[in-house]
């Protein structure tokens, strides 16, 4: 069975209690007004019947008057006229009566003051004159007036000698209605006296009568029909009572009429319902305001309680429905489809989710408000809403499409899966459109398409690698190959090997440069790359800098100057030889691709300390070489990346530098960048923050010691003027400067005459018209040789040092200027005593003369090559063939018999951390002490860490450097001793 | 056709010789002095004749075409020309012609009880010296109703003003139109009421005439207006009174449509059409406004002739006067003329049926017409727009009185009137 819904439920119910107390407010308004009608009815036919009582006893008073005068005419026939007009008119005056009438036969009358007339009564004269009886009528006097008149029939008699044969009275219609007092109900009663027929006799009116026949005005003016009229017209004729209701004028009136007590005369009372029942009607209206504001009462009461019930569930429903709008909200906030719900007619979304607004950048209301707005966000606009296709899905079906959007602030794109459901929702076909999110699924195919695309591109680097690396070790190794075969072939000729030794060496060089390259690269690929930050010296780092590049620079014949611009500390806290390897790429680079007479410059510039603990350098290495095209700018850091030309195909390369670069460059958190124009040569920039060590008391006092205060300094740059100024600032000296040698003659001159001598002159070698080596030529003239001059260049001066100390040059220094450098420089003039001083001469390297090693090496090649360069040290070696052969002969050996194990590390059987694990823990004497160097081909940090975590005290790499070799060596064997 | 009621009262009368009266012996001219219109009058020619012929008399007949009649008869008194007998209405306009200097006073001639009380009333000054004999024809103006329908609807014509109320009501109850009320060219009707008021008291009249007191100050007026009010409110005039106009009464009239209207006689033979009603349904009874118990009938305009007290022919222009007044003179000049009586012996005029069957009641109850031609300053229109605003709402009784004493004293005023 169908349940009926709550509110259709209490619809009904109130529906039908609100029918039945109408119901009963209509039956008791029809019983009030039944009684009213019926206590009316009483109310006035007790009135009317008084007043008919009144009529009878007037009308029987008349005839009685009438009577009393008939015996008094009969009696006194022989009196005067004028004792009857006394009388008679003593008689008016008391009764009120309007005329007295002497009628004749013939239907004339005189009045006592002699008037004569016609009077015609009409039916009634008959009954007076023929039936001798006593008559009330109408009747109309010659002089047009209606007056009614009371006649009896008398013995004939004379008056002004006129022969009657009745007499009369009559009265004005007022008149009677004085004399029947009806002014009940405020006046607005009408009461007549009427014949059967309905003609008037008379009315009491109080306006006066117009009214010929009432029957026939209530035919016109009332709503009676004519059934109901005939039935009165029947109860006149037959004499009979009623009482009825009926509207005249509108107006709801009450007609009863009575049957008078002589002739046929009708008593007709018509009066207003209100005048009648007005208290009546006062109380039913109470009673019936009483009860509409009792059922208002309830019906608000009721009223209040369905709207609290319908406004409760309303609440409900809302709260209801406001949960799940916000839990759809929270949802649909979460993800990133987009819900609508579209009414196909009205073509109005009537529900967005709100992360329109977020996924599209369209607020939902004015989505709502227009959906075509989506228009303006849609990339392919086909299938924007499609109206058409809307109306074709079926009822129940749906379709989709895919979809692309953009963001309207953002301009970012979404990709969306459109999908239309044709919904009938209570009877209202709906659309829902869900947009789910292909976003990620379209980005991330783009992902797979974009690393299928670096893969291919990988690939063919790779390939290109493959093949550059084929062509680049296969060159050296060429070389190698084939000057090893002239080596054999021209052993005999020492100047051959010489050279042909020379040209392996290079080649095996540049193939171990190609094969570091390819191994740092694989290293920071694999992100096993590690900083080793150590305390190290910036003067010596760019003079050992200036020293690898100066002859590639010179062997091209170009320019190459460092330049230091403000005053960076000396002492720097870093990985000095990631930083090495940085700038020998950048510089190398720059050599590389300038061509011959080129120049290349490179600059340090102090950038402002963002620390006490840090400073900041920038490093910029600048050519005014080939240059290097926009897109290739954008991928130099892309690793096995070289730009193809005509020039670069004929400069060896890996593509790696540059990557290597920018990776160690990102390693030590510093930033790369480059500007170059091809033809126009390039800019490189790195900075990087250095922490500084802890500070060290600046020594100032050697200067001191040795009087040393005002230096001149002559460079034609200004700026080197100052930054030099500047430093020896900080150390406590004075210096003035001059931009060319003339300048600086004059200055050195002045100071001469003035008795205050420059303690030291420092001129630059190149300078424009008077280069160093002059300008001291001409400053010697003038003061003789008490003054050390100096010359700071940043060019080889072996070739002009003869000549410089010819012209009074003492020294030489090195560009660019360090106050540490300067030190040393001046140091053997004035035998400046420093904490910086030097130990005695370094004597004669033989750290390793007379040393036994034990040579862990698997490798016969390598065993030879180490024994053959041991032995060219002096050194003897006894060789194991792998860890376990190693650690068998070390613990077989007497206390001291080793000075040191070098071990490789990948070996069969025992490989050499195995090994050294194994000696450290051996009960061997010097199974602690012995220094054990790992010897390996892996050269990661890994690799050094993993040594150290075995036992070992040092790493080398191979190939192995001797003088790499010797420093360790020396190292470890002086600790060995100090312990 | 429209018709003004200014213009409608017709009057029919003959200046007869009486036949038994004696001619002075001597022959002599005697002047008249009227408007061309006015002397063409068949009546009028009659009468010349008769006296011409009879009295061997000769008459200097001197006319004026009739715009012109006030100005140029003006200018003749005032140079000394005046005619020895002088023909005008009884109107504010005769003041101009200084009545007390130069006419004879008739209240003494043996003719004056011939008249009817209507036309003695009419004849005469605030003063009640008859000042002319009138000679015209004229018709009489009350309340025409519709009798068969009365009949009808079982009911029959007031007497009173209370009976009329009833009547009213009683018809409004049956659904008809009691009284059609042209309210939009309905101008004469308002004059009805006020003609008892001042009719009946020439003192009134003069006062007001001498701008000494106002309508307002008028209970009588008052009781009019008021009674025109609620008999508007209560729909005794329709529903649609303010739309209705001079064209739509004979409509309404012959349609039943509406049962009484205050009209004259004449209206009937010229502007009424029969429809499901003829004019042999209406009947007469007495225009009731409120202002008298009875009703009113308006009698007509009457022209009338007076005679200069300075004329050289006084005894012959009196002579003249009585030689019209005879009854048999008059009823030769006005055989078979439409018009009601001034001579209670006419008995050769057309009367319609209407006004012989009320002919007890008129000469109980009619009343020269007073308002319109014997107030200064009156105006039909003006009083008519008073009423209007009244109908409409804009002012109340008060205002109304207010408007109507306003434009009769503006016009007044505007026509030099002393006083004003």
């Amino acid at each position: 069975m169908k349940k009926w819904p709550g509110k259709i439920l209490l619809f009904f119910v109130t529906a039908a209690a609100s029918v039945a107390a109408v119901l009963i407010g209509i039956y008791y308004f029809h019983f009030i007004s039944q009684r009213i009608y019926e206590d009316s009815a009483v109310h006035l036919e007790e009135i009317y019947g008084q007043v008919n009582h009144s009529l009878g006893a007037f009308i029987s008073k008349n005839w009685g008057l009438l009577d009393s005068w008939d015996d008094y005419l009969a009696s006194e026939k022989d009196a005067e006229e004028s004792d009857i007009y006394d009388f008679i008119n003593e008689k008016r005056a008391y009764w009120g009566f309007s005329e007295f009438y002497f009628l004749s036969y013939d239907g004339t009358y005189i009045t006592l003051d002699g008037t004569e007339g016609i009077m015609d009564l009409g039916e009634a004269w008959d009954s007076l004159m023929e039936q001798k009886n006593p008559v009330m009528s109408g009747g109309t006097l010659s002089t047009d007036q209606d007056v009614t008149i009371f006649a009896i029939p008398v013995q004939h008699g004379k008056y002004k000698n006129v022969t009657f044969n009745a007499i009369a009275i009559s009265y004005t219609n007022a008149d009677i209605a004085d004399s029947l007092n009806v002014d009940a109900f405020f006046g607005k009663a009408a009461c007549f006296v009427i014949h059967d027929n309905g003609n008037v006799l008379l009315s009491t009116q109080p306006g006066g009568n117009v009214f010929e026949n009432y029957l026939v005005y209530l035919n016109a003016a009332s709503d009676l029909n004519k059934k109901e009229l005939k039935q009165i017209g029947s109860d006149w004729e037959n004499g009979k009572s009623g009482l009825l209701q009926c509207k005249i004028g509108g107006v709801n009136h009450y007609i009863l009429y009575q049957p008078v007590k002589y002739q046929d005369y009708i008593l007709l009372s018509v009066v207003p319902q209100n005048a009648v029942s007005a208290g009546f009607l006062s109380i039913q209206k109470a009673t019936v305001c009483v009860l509409i504001i009792i059922f208002l009462i309830i019906s608000t009461l009721a009223i209040a309680l369905i709207v609290l019930y319908i406004q409760k569930q309303s609440r409900r429903n809302k709260t209801e429905l406001a949960y799940r709008e916000s839990m759809f909200n929270v949802l649909s906030n979460c993800v990133d489809d987009i819900f609508l719900m579209l009414n196909i007619h009205t073509q109005k979304a009537e529900y967005i989710s709100p992360n329109i607004e977020r996924l599209l950048g369209i607020p939902a209301a004015e989505a709502k408000q227009n959906i075509r707005i989506m228009e303006k966000c849609a990339i392919n606009y086909n299938i924007v809403i499609p109206e058409k296709e809307l109306e074709a899905i079926p009822l129940g079906g749906s379709r989709f499409w895919e979809c692309e959007y953009m963001h309207q602030n953002t301009g970012e794109r979404r990709w969306y899966r459109m999908t239309v459901y044709h919904l009938d929702i209570q009877n209202v076909k709906k659309h829902i459109i869900v947009l789910s999110d292909r976003t990620l699924e379209q980005q991330t195919n783009h992902q797979l398409q974009e690393a299928l695309t670096v893969a291919k591109s990988a690939n063919e680097a790779k390939s290109n690698f493959l093949s550059n690396m084929s062509h680049d070790i296969r060159t050296p190794m060429n070389a190698i190959v084939g000057f090893s075969v002239l080596l054999e072939k021209d052993a005999d000729k020492p100047e051959k090997v010489l050279e042909y030794t020379r040209k392996i060496t290079a080649s095996s060089h540049h193939l171990l440069s190609l094969i570091n390259d390819v191994l740092d690269m694989s290293k920071i690929e694999s992100g096993k790359t590690s900083l080793n930050v150590d305390l190290f010296h910036l003067p010596q780092f760019l003079e050992e800098l200036n020293i690898i590049l100066m002859p590639q620079a010179k062997a091209k014949k170009q320019s190459f100057e460092i330049h230091v611009q403000g005053s960076p500390p000396e002492k720097l806290m870093g990985d000095k030889l990631r930083l090495n390897q940085i700038l020998i790429n950048l510089l190398s680079n720059a050599i590389k691709y300038t061509p011959e007479n080129g120049q290349v410059t490179f600059q340090i510039v102090e950038l402002p300390q963002p620390t006490q603990q840090y400073t900041k350098l920038r490093f910029i290495v600048q050519d005014n070489g080939i240059g290097m095209s926009e897109e290739f700018i954008e991928q130099i850091f892309t690793p096995f990346s070289r730009e193809i030309s005509s020039v670069t195909n004929k400069i060896q390369g890996t593509g790696l530098g540059m990557a290597i670069t920018k990776n160690l460059v990102d390693l030590m958190g510093g930033i790369i960048q480059v500007e170059s124009q091809p033809g126009e040569g390039s800019t490189f920039t790195v900075e990087l923050s250095f922490a500084l060590p802890e500070q060290e008391q600046t020594d100032s006092e050697p200067w001191f010691h040795n009087s040393i205060t005002r230096i001149l300094v002559a460079d034609d740059e200004e700026e080197i003027c100052l930054d030099i100024k500047e430093m020896l600032k900080s150390e406590g000296m004075e210096a003035a400067y001059a931009t060319n040698g003339a300048a600086a003659v004059e200055a050195a001159v002045l100071a001469h005459q003035s008795g205050k001598d420059f303690d030291i002159i420092l001129l630059d070698w190149k300078m424009p018209e008077m280069n160093g080596v002059e300008t001291a030529r001409n400053i010697r003239m003038h003061l003789g040789s008490d003054v050390p001059i100096l010359v700071l260049t940043s060019y080889d001066w072996a070739e002009i040092e003869e000549e410089a100390r010819e012209a009074g040059i003492n020294a030489f220094m090195q560009k660019p200027f360090f106050v540490s450098a300067f030190q040393r420089a001046v140091r053997p003039l004035f035998h400046v005593q420093t904490a910086e001083t030097p130990a005695e001469p370094e004597p004669a390297d033989e750290t390793m003369k007379g040393r036994l090693f034990l040579v862990v090496e698997d490798n016969e090649l390598n065993a030879e090559i180490l024994t053959e360069m041991l032995d060219m040290e002096e050194a003897k070696c006894e060789l194991a063939v792998n860890g376990s052969e190693a650690v068998e002969m070390f613990e077989k050996s007497k206390p001291g018999y080793y000075d040191m194990i070098l071990m490789d590390v990948q070996m069969p059987v025992m490989n050499g951390y195995e090994a050294t694990r194994k000696i450290r823990s051996s009960h061997h004497p010097d199974a602690k002490n012995i220094p054990i160097v790992a010897m390996t081909a892996n050269t990661f940090a890994e690799d050094v860490r993993n040594a150290m975590d075995a036992g070992m005290d040092g790493h080398l790499a191979k190939p192995i450097d001797m003088d790499t070799v010797r420093d360790l060596i020396g190292k470890l064997i002086g600790r060995k001793q100090d312990t | 056709m429209k018709k003004k009621y200014s213009m409608p009262l017709l009057l029919a009368s003959a200046f007869i010789l009486a036949s038994c009266a004696k001619p002075d012996n001597s022959s002599d001219t005697l002047t008249i002095m009227g408007k061309k219109s006015d002397m063409e009058k068949s009546y009028m020619t009659s009468i010349f004749e008769q006296y011409e012929s009879a009295s061997g008399n000769k008459l200097n007949i001197i006319t004026f075409e009739d715009e012109d009649f006030e100005t140029a008869a003006t200018e003749k008194f005032a140079e000394g020309e005046a005619p020895d007998i002088f023909m005008h209405f009884n109107n504010s306009d005769l003041e101009r012609f200084d009545v007390s200097e130069n006419f004879y006073y008739l209240n003494n001639e043996s003719w004056v009880t011939d008249l009817t009380n209507s036309a003695a009333s009419y004849c005469q000054d605030s003063d009640g010296n008859l000042l002319g004999l009138p000679f015209w024809e004229s018709s009489i103006s009350g309340c025409y109703y519709n009798k068969t329908l009365l009949d009808e609807l079982g009911l029959k014509p007031a007497t009173t003003q209370k009976e009329f109320n009833v009547l009213c009501q009683a018809l409004a109850d049956t659904g008809y139109t009691p009284i059609c009320w042209p309210a939009d060219g309905g101008e004469w009707m308002y004059q009805f009421g006020l003609d008892p008021i001042f009719a009946d008291n020439p003192p009134l009249l003069d006062k007001l005439n001498k701008n000494q007191t106002t309508y307002y100050d008028i209970a009588d007026v008052r009781k009019m207006v008021q009674w025109v009010s609620d008999a508007a409110d209560k729909g005794w005039f329709g529903k649609d009174y303010l739309k209705t106009g001079w064209d739509d009464i004979s409509p309404a009239m012959n349609s039943g449509q509406a049962v009484m209207t205050f009209i004259w006689d004449t209206w009937f033979y010229t502007d009424f059409e029969e429809g499901k009603y003829s004019i042999n349904d209406f009947a007469l009874m007495p225009a009731f406004m409120n202002t008298t118990i009875g009703g009113v009938y308006e009698g007509g305009n009457l022209n009338m002739m007076m005679v200069n007290k300075k004329s050289s022919h006084l005894e012959k222009a009196l002579g003249f006067l009585s030689f019209c007044a005879s009854e048999k003179n008059y009823n030769t000049a006005f055989d078979g003329i439409s018009t009601i009586k001034c001579f209670k012996g006419q008995n050769t005029i057309i009367q319609s049926q209407m006004v012989t069957d009320a002919q007890v009641s008129i000469s109980a109850n009619e009343r020269a017409s007073t308002a319109a031609s014997k107030i200064f300053g009156y105006s039909q229109d003006d009083v008519a727009a008073a009423f209007d605003s009244l109908f409409r709402k804009n002012t109340d009784v008060d205002g109304c009185i207010k408007l109507m004493d306003k434009y009769r004293i503006g016009e007044a005023h505007k026509c030099g009137i002393e006083g004003f």
